[in-house]
């Protein structure tokens, strides 16, 4: 990726190698009748961060749940880490194991503790001894900043917390990707900046991310490439210098006007 | 600018909290509480004197028959008229009382069946005991293993090899949940953790540590074997069996099998593969659309037409399994409601974290769900406890059944508010300590998500 020398300041800059990761030819998929995304063509290398924008309804929360097949798309390929996803149940596994995801909801356990939310998957996917596991979720409490928390329930902690606890618990299960479908959107406002803290934090560890948000400041410090989407398709994709600077279609220029007027 | 001073020149005003002053009178304490809840209006004032005369009416009237003229002694319905004839002949309930509990199990084998209820009190005791480990195992052997010594009890008569081991094991599996109790009272170590030192593996690598634990099961195995390898008890066929006894049997069996049943069948009827998921619907809907009576009257009647000549099914264990099978639908739709009210979110969460279909269910869905449902699930035990007493209608002398049947002895003939006054009783006990219960457990298992 090549960014110019003055943005690289405030750029983070990458560990990109030519590795794919991820990739989606002419991904199409429907909800009944209706076409949600229309021959998705990407490819996505490792340590590559994206964000993914666009107004709702555009498809972009529905692509990035396809890659973990927690939406089955109908025709095109979805292959991550050079396993082919279909429906068999091995292979989509697999995927899981190395996909962590982040939702807009957070949906923790909440009838499990936080130190529990983070040890469950380990102990019962990977079979890590249940020491090891809780000693591997406090350093990532401490990592998302939350390990006087551990004991705690989701339910007694505010949002921002919560979403880090989601995230430590994505990171767990030592994923080689994280999505995040629009991590901040159920924010309280004052509680936005801790959680892209943390996902900075991630960035510059060198974690594949693909990240369906709206915080165009988060975009321009940490996004490798952004994505625009509408009506199902990829409208644009471009450095994110190009992409607010230099808007290539009439649709972004639109959208950027939109989000950015204010 | 000059109007506004700068802070140092003001003089500071101090905020001083006005002292807290008494309620007016007469709105606190009973009086007050009299007032509002009773007599807040000239209307209300005269319902509440009408409620409480009402009131008053009910509990003269049963104070009249149940306590003032009622018999406490007595050999026959006739002395208990002769004596005082509108009262209530408690005489009756006195000396029948020990049928209503056993039915017409023999007086000298009844021990057997109190001893049963005895262990399955201690058998359960150690789940609410604090500082005991593996409360789930014990649980779950006090459910899985416990009914095959019960049913030893109570059937008596020789044991065939199944019944020797299964007998040999729940006597095994009772002492060594009791052990493991005493262990952890006193040293504060479980029976296995013990074990482990004791036979010298606890350096060794984890895997190891099983073996020490077979080897102890084993031995403790064949020397219960041994022990009661030639002790029989005297057979007491099911036509014996009766009362709260026979009740209380096909009441548990009914609900240790419902919750179980019900949980396959509501995943089942979620399931995506169609066969299985038709299967379930098929089941739950025959079943849920058809009285119990009917499906009790299809198992003892019909059902045994079906079978060979010569095989003929015990009509106790018909009426199991149809109190079984009746319950598994009701609780299948309860659980499906639970089911139902669990966030996709949760789904979505725990596929993303890469856990599969069952461990997904185990720890995640049913732990949220079962939560949800206790008031539905107790309210279904309840109400299939109550159920059990149809088999009455069968020809089973359950409670009812005896009830009924002492009202046709020749020397009590006639005899029926007072055992079935006494019935209600002892169904109100029962069902009121399981829906108490289940408000202790909403509260306890709550605690988790109060925010």
């Amino acid at each position: 990726m090549s960014v110019e020398e003055q943005e690289t300041t405030e750029h983070i800059s990458s560990a990109l190698s030519d590795e794919v990761v991820i990739e989606l030819n002419s991904v199409n998929k429907w909800f009944g009748e209706f076409h949600v995304l229309k021959d998705i063509d990407l490819s996505i290398y490792k340590g590559e961060r994206i964000v993914i924008c666009g107004p709702s309804g555009s498809g972009k929360s529905t692509l990035i749940r396809c890659i973990n097949r927690l939406e089955e798309h109908q025709r095109g390929d979805i292959i991550v880490n050079g396993v082919t996803m279909g429906n068999d149940v091995k292979n989509i596994d697999a995927i899981r194991r190395n996909v962590g995801m982040v939702f807009q909801q957070f949906n923790l356990f909440p009838h499990l503790t936080v130190l529990e939310n983070c040890t469950l998957a380990p102990i019962w996917v990977r079979s890590m001894p249940k020491a090891e596991a809780e000693e591997r979720a406090m350093s990532l409490l401490e990592r998302v900043k939350i390990p006087e928390q551990a004991d705690k329930y989701p339910g007694q902690l505010s949002g921002g917390q919560q979403q880090r606890v989601a995230i430590a618990r994505s990171l767990a299960m030592d994923p080689q990707i994280m999505l995040f479908d629009e991590p901040t959107s159920a924010l309280d406002p004052e509680m936005i900046s801790e959680v892209l803290d943390v996902m900075v934090g991630l960035a510059e560890s060198g974690m594949t991310m693909l990240v369906v948000t709206h915080e165009m400041g988060f975009a321009k410090r940490v996004a490798d490439r952004v994505i625009f989407m509408d009506f199902g398709e990829i409208v644009e994709q471009n450095t994110p210098e190009e992409f607010f600077n230099n808007p290539k279609s009439d649709r972004t220029q639109l959208f950027l006007s939109q989000i950015l007027a204010h | 600018m000059t109007d506004i001073q700068a802070p140092s020149d003001r003089e500071l005003l101090i905020f001083k909290p006005k002292p807290s002053q008494p309620p007016p009178p007469a709105t606190t304490g009973l009086i007050g509480w009299l007032r509002m809840n009773l007599f807040s209006s000239v209307s209300n004032t005269l319902l509440t004197v009408i409620g409480f005369y009402l009131i008053y009416l009910v509990a003269s009237a049963v104070n009249h028959w149940g306590i003032e003229l009622a018999v406490w002694n007595a050999d026959t319905r006739r002395e208990c008229l002769d004596q005082s004839p509108y009262g209530a002949c408690w005489a009756g309930v006195f000396v029948w009382f020990n049928r209503f509990i056993y039915g017409r199990y023999p007086d000298l084998e009844q021990w057997r069946v109190s001893l049963t209820w005895v262990i399955f009190a201690a058998w359960m005791a150690p789940v609410w005991f604090p500082r005991v480990t593996s409360k789930v195992a014990i649980g779950l052997s006090a459910i899985l293993i416990y009914p095959f010594l019960a049913g030893y009890f109570y059937l008596g008569g020789e044991r065939n090899w199944f019944m020797e081991i299964m007998v040999s094991v729940a006597i095994l599996s009772f002492v060594l949940c009791w052990a493991h109790v005493l262990l952890c009272l006193i040293t504060g170590r479980g029976l296995g953790t013990t074990i482990i030192s004791l036979s010298g593996y606890a350096g060794k690598h984890d895997k190891t540590h099983k073996y020490p634990i077979i080897a102890f099961g084993a031995v403790g195995f064949v020397i219960v074997y041994a022990l009661i390898s030639g002790w029989t008890l005297k057979e007491i066929g099911t036509n014996n069996w009766g009362g709260l006894f026979l009740t209380l049997v096909i009441s548990g069996i009914g609900i240790a099998f419902a919750l179980p049943a019900g949980i396959v069948l509501a995943l089942g009827r979620r399931s995506k593969m169609p066969v299985i998921r038709v299967v379930c619907v098929a089941f739950i809907e025959l079943l849920r659309s058809v009285p119990l009576i009917t499906v009790l009257f299809m198992a003892t009647t019909m059902f045994p037409l079906f079978l060979p000549e010569g095989l003929v099914f015990n009509k106790l264990a018909s009426a199991i399994v149809a109190v079984c099978l009746f319950s598994a639908a009701y609780m299948a739709e309860t659980v499906r409601g639970g089911l139902q009210a669990i966030n996709k979110g949760q789904y979505e969460a725990a596929a993303a974290i890469g856990l599969g279909y069952w461990p997904m269910m185990a720890l995640i869905i049913m732990p949220q769900a079962l939560k949800l449902m206790i008031p539905n699930i107790v309210g279904s035990f309840i109400g299939l406890f109550k159920d059990t007493t149809l088999v009455s209608i069968i020809g089973l002398y359950d409670m009812l059944g005896m009830i009924k049947a002492v009202s046709q002895n020749p020397q009590w003939i006639g005899l029926h508010h007072e055992p079935l006054v006494t019935a209600a009783m002892i169904f109100f006990i029962g069902c009121f300590a399981m829906s108490k219960y289940s408000r202790h457990l909403e509260k306890k298992l709550g605690q988790g998500d109060r925010r």
